[in-house]
């Protein structure tokens, strides 16, 4: 028996039904699509902003220091520790910070001064490419510093504008200097766009008079794919226990854990948009049995099998299904473009929002991956192969005596 | 005599109507031979559809036997009896039945598209009934472009392409004007007489009563009479 042909045929028969069924489960494929992608987009920026733009892959810390930012809990000889890592294949940077109080002309606030090793900062983050307005740091130009974005707003400050700072020295005098805004960065995280000003950390060495050592010492693996835990254990085997060596994972687990189940919450929601499409299907072939009763039963009459009915069945499902994911696809692949090119602009909503100590960038960008594409695809099948179990049965169960006459 | 082909012995066949028990064939026994052209008549409700899905293996017996060249379809599963159907039943139904979808060259070729005939097979003998009952050069319209008669020729096509044991024709006149119900009744005529193929009818038409060369009379669920024809 030509299943497909016989198929194809009924599902033309039936254009209208057809076409309202094909639609349903192409806009939601095409929906899903767009929505696993946007939330592709999400944890791949996310992850950038975390790892990228300040954590690292990695972070070594003295004991102590992430609850209580002492200045005086350095890590001793850091420099070379950082060739020690390096050396081990890893990028690493160290990174000195201070807190005290930075004034403008028309505010003032608190503040935390980052130094970073501007020779080498840009090997193990992305900050210095993630300015919204004017430059990053520059060595020629000490007293220039790059700023968060909230503080530029709470401090009402622009580029060019004149800062002095109010802190403490490590020997416990009084640390002041005046500083000019080179650069305001975009979102990063919660604490940088609130309170961070980036310096290089010769200057802040000097403003705080503490010539050696570092707070912090980010590192990321060369390749992304590499084992994380490999390149932890690798950090421990030349820190041995008097240092702390944490992951981006451990240093903000709530996030961390939130990325994991992202994926988990992008499926819940393609099993429950598609639920609602199975109805749809289900409600369609059901109506395609009850209208064939009489037709079934002819063919049931005349020899063909029960399972032979359920090819029929599934045929003319599987049809409108690949129709529905070839529509889908188009339209979903023509909106996530748009999204992966210009983004969800989510501005008008809320100037910044921040998530745990995450700051979201107002524009959300949608992400290619195979599984984005492929997932509501694939989803799409299993539920009407679901769907259709039922109609399905229902006419190879049907008696030929009986279906004969239906009217 | 003709060989039989189609055997009832004590055949009831009870439905149950809600608490009523209805017998639509009671205890009836009757023999269909090779090359019979015969009529099962009676008023409607008086079980002559009933016995004509029993021979077919659409309806299973309450008590008794219905023997197909010898074989109880009581003891054939759902799946045996569909290969019967498929092998040796023609079936021609009131409302022509065809398959929408299919032209009339798909439709005559269903059954023995079923049956795994070679597509060169099949050409060959669908395009040979398809000239017997009248349809050549028909071959690729779809049932809703033929009328009512030529639906029914396509049909009766689809019943003996197969070159069944028999052929079970239910009220094949009912749903045609008078001068093509003469012309289906011819067309049957010859192929029992040209091709010695077995009809059984059921049918309260006065046409088909006066071409059958059997007139089986059920009234009640039972067999009133059987007269063969000179």
């Amino acid at each position: 028996m030509k299943v497909l042909q016989l198929a194809s045929r009924n599902v033309i028969r039936s254009s209208h039904r057809t076409m309202v069924t094909t639609l349903a489960m192409a806009f939601a494929c095409a929906m899903m699509i767009v929505f696993s992608s946007l939330m592709e987009g999400f944890i791949v920026g996310s992850e950038r902003n975390i790892v990228s733009m300040n954590t690292g892959d990695i972070q070594i810390h003295q004991f102590g220091y992430r609850d209580d930012p002492d200045i005086y809990k350095q890590i001793e000889q850091s420099s070379e520790l950082v060739v020690a890592i390096r050396q081990a294949g890893l990028m690493a940077s160290e990174r000195l910070f201070a807190y005290g109080l930075m004034a403008s002309d028309n505010s003032s606030s608190g503040v935390q001064l980052r130094g970073i090793d501007l020779d080498f900062e840009s090997t193990v983050t992305q900050i210095n490419q993630h300015i919204q307005t004017g430059d990053w740091l520059d060595t020629a130009d000490p007293h220039g510093v790059v700023i968060g974005k909230k503080l530029a707003r709470l401090l009402d400050v622009s580029i060019g504008s004149e800062l002095v700072f109010v802190g403490q020295t490590a020997d416990g005098y009084m640390a002041n200097d005046s500083f000019h805004i080179r650069g305001v960065l975009k979102s990063v995280s919660a604490e940088i766009d609130n309170s961070g000003v980036i310096m290089s950390n010769t200057m802040l060495q000097d403003l705080i008079s503490l010539p050696d050592g570092a707070h912090e010492i980010t590192i990321i693996r060369s390749d992304r794919n590499t084992d994380l835990d490999a390149a932890v254990q690798t950090i421990n085997a030349l820190v041995g226990d008097d240092l702390e060596v944490l992951n981006w994972q451990q240093l903000m687990p709530v996030i961390s854990q939130f990325l994991e189940t992202a994926q988990v919450q992008s499926l819940i929601m393609l099993l429950f948009t598609y639920i609602a499409v199975a109805s749809v299907v289900l409600n369609a072939m059901l109506m395609s049995v009850f209208e064939r009763i009489h037709e079934f039963g002819i063919m049931k009459a005349v020899g063909v099998r029960p399972w032979q009915l359920i090819r029929i069945i599934y045929a003319e499902t599987f049809i409108q299904t690949l129709l529905a994911s070839i529509l889908g696809l188009l339209l979903g692949v023509s909106i996530t473009w748009y999204f992966v090119r210009y983004g969800l602009d989510l501005s008008s909503l809320s100037e910044g929002i921040s998530f745990a100590g995450l700051a979201l960038d107002p524009v959300w960008y949608a992400a290619w991956s195979f599984e984005s594409l492929l997932s509501p695809i694939l989803f799409l099948f299993v539920m009407t192969t679901v769907a259709v179990i039922y109609p399905a049965i229902k006419a190879a169960v049907i008696r030929p005596v009986d279906a004969i006459h239906h009217h | 005599m003709e060989s039989e082909i189609v055997q009832l012995r004590n055949v009831r066949k009870i439905y149950q109507q809600g608490e009523v028990q209805v017998n639509a064939v009671d205890e009836v026994s009757l023999s269909i031979h090779q090359g019979d052209f015969a009529a099962l008549c009676g008023p409607s409700g008086s079980g002559k559809t009933s016995i004509l899905n029993l021979i077919g293996g659409l309806d299973t017996v309450s008590s008794g036997q219905v023997r197909l060249e010898g074989v109880d379809l009581s003891t054939l599963s759902n799946t045996a009896l569909s290969e019967v159907r498929k092998n040796r039943i023609g079936f021609v139904f009131q409302s022509y039945n065809l398959i929408p979808v299919m032209t009339a060259y798909e439709n005559a070729a269903f059954v023995l598209d079923l049956q795994g005939a070679t597509k060169t097979e099949c050409h060959e003998r669908v395009m040979k009934t398809l000239a017997d009952v009248g349809l050549q050069g028909l071959e690729n319209r779809r049932p809703d472009e033929m009328s009512g008669g030529q639906q029914q020729r396509v049909a009766i096509a689809r019943a003996i392409v197969t070159h069944p044991a028999i052929v079970l024709a239910d009220e094949p006149t009912a749903n045609v004007d008078s001068h093509t119900a003469e012309s289906l009744l011819d067309l049957m005529q010859t192929l029992n007489e040209q091709h010695g193929i077995t009809f059984l009818f059921s049918t309260h038409d006065q046409r088909v009563i006066d071409r059958a060369k059997r007139i089986i009379q059920v009234q009640d669920g039972q067999i009133v009479s059987d007269e063969h024809k000179a």
